[in-house]
């Protein structure tokens, strides 16, 4: 029985909380990816990335994309959580993982959620620099990365 | 006339200056007939008319859909997330 745990806060997200409810599978391979603010981008300093969400939507997305990526491969439990508002350099914005009984499947199920994630969900983000400037992040429908 | 609601977020909540608004349409307008009606009233909006897409109670719409009275409508520019 898939387990999944998905969310869209503006509280700061706990990786230990990500791992203890994966390592409850009770599977062998547990993958955890987490999306950091970056300090440089381009040669500039960044400071923070804002972010925001069309919760509504985004939450429906991000099951989609769990119950895809349950249907590829054979996942026990799943977490995606999303950082909405203010998150500084070398804070996390996005905690994915997933449990499976070996590793293999853990990891491509992994890497297809948080690029699946970039793609679809209904997120946006602002990114601030130690300059004062900010810009949004230019994206297209056709980003992969 | 109809009355429907408009989510904007990101550029385009800079853009029109809020991330919400109601706004009275014909009946009958479609969903291009509000992306072209929103592009003659804001030329930020204009720019990136493009790459905008609509969402209807929260699921993508076709251009082509007659809009009606209470919808929710969401303009989504390309995300950016994780």
């Amino acid at each position: 029985m898939l387990q999944v745990w998905i969310d869209i806060t503006d509280q700061p997200l706990n990786a230990s909380e990500v791992h203890s409810f994966l390592y409850e599978s009770n599977g062998g391979g547990v993958c955890v990816f987490a999306g950091v603010t970056r300090l440089e981008t381009n040669g500039k300093i960044s400071t923070s990335l804002s972010y925001e969400a069309y919760k509504s939507m985004a939450l429906k997305e991000i099951r989609r994309l769990a119950d895809e990526a349950s249907q590829r491969w054979p996942i026990l439990r799943a977490v995606v959580l999303h950082r909405i508002g203010t998150v500084v350099v070398g804070e996390p914005s996005v905690l994915i993982g997933v449990a499976t009984a070996h590793r293999g499947p853990a990891f491509e199920a992994t890497r297809f959620l948080i690029d699946e994630l970039k793609k679809s969900v209904q997120i946006w983000k602002k990114e601030s620099f130690e300059d004062g400037s900010q810009e949004w992040v230019a994206a297209s429908w056709q980003d992969l990365d | 006339m109809i009355i429907v609601t408009l989510r904007f977020f990101s550029v385009l909540r800079e853009a029109f200056g809020a991330g919400v608004a109601e706004v009275e349409l014909d009946p009958g307008t479609t969903g291009q007939g509000l992306i072209e009606l929103l592009a003659a009233n804001n030329d930020e909006f204009a720019a990136i008319q493009s790459v905008v897409r609509l969402a209807v109670n929260d699921e993508y719409v076709e251009l082509d859909l007659q809009l009606s009275d209470g919808d929710e409508i969401a303009l989504i520019t390309p995300v950016s997330g994780g």
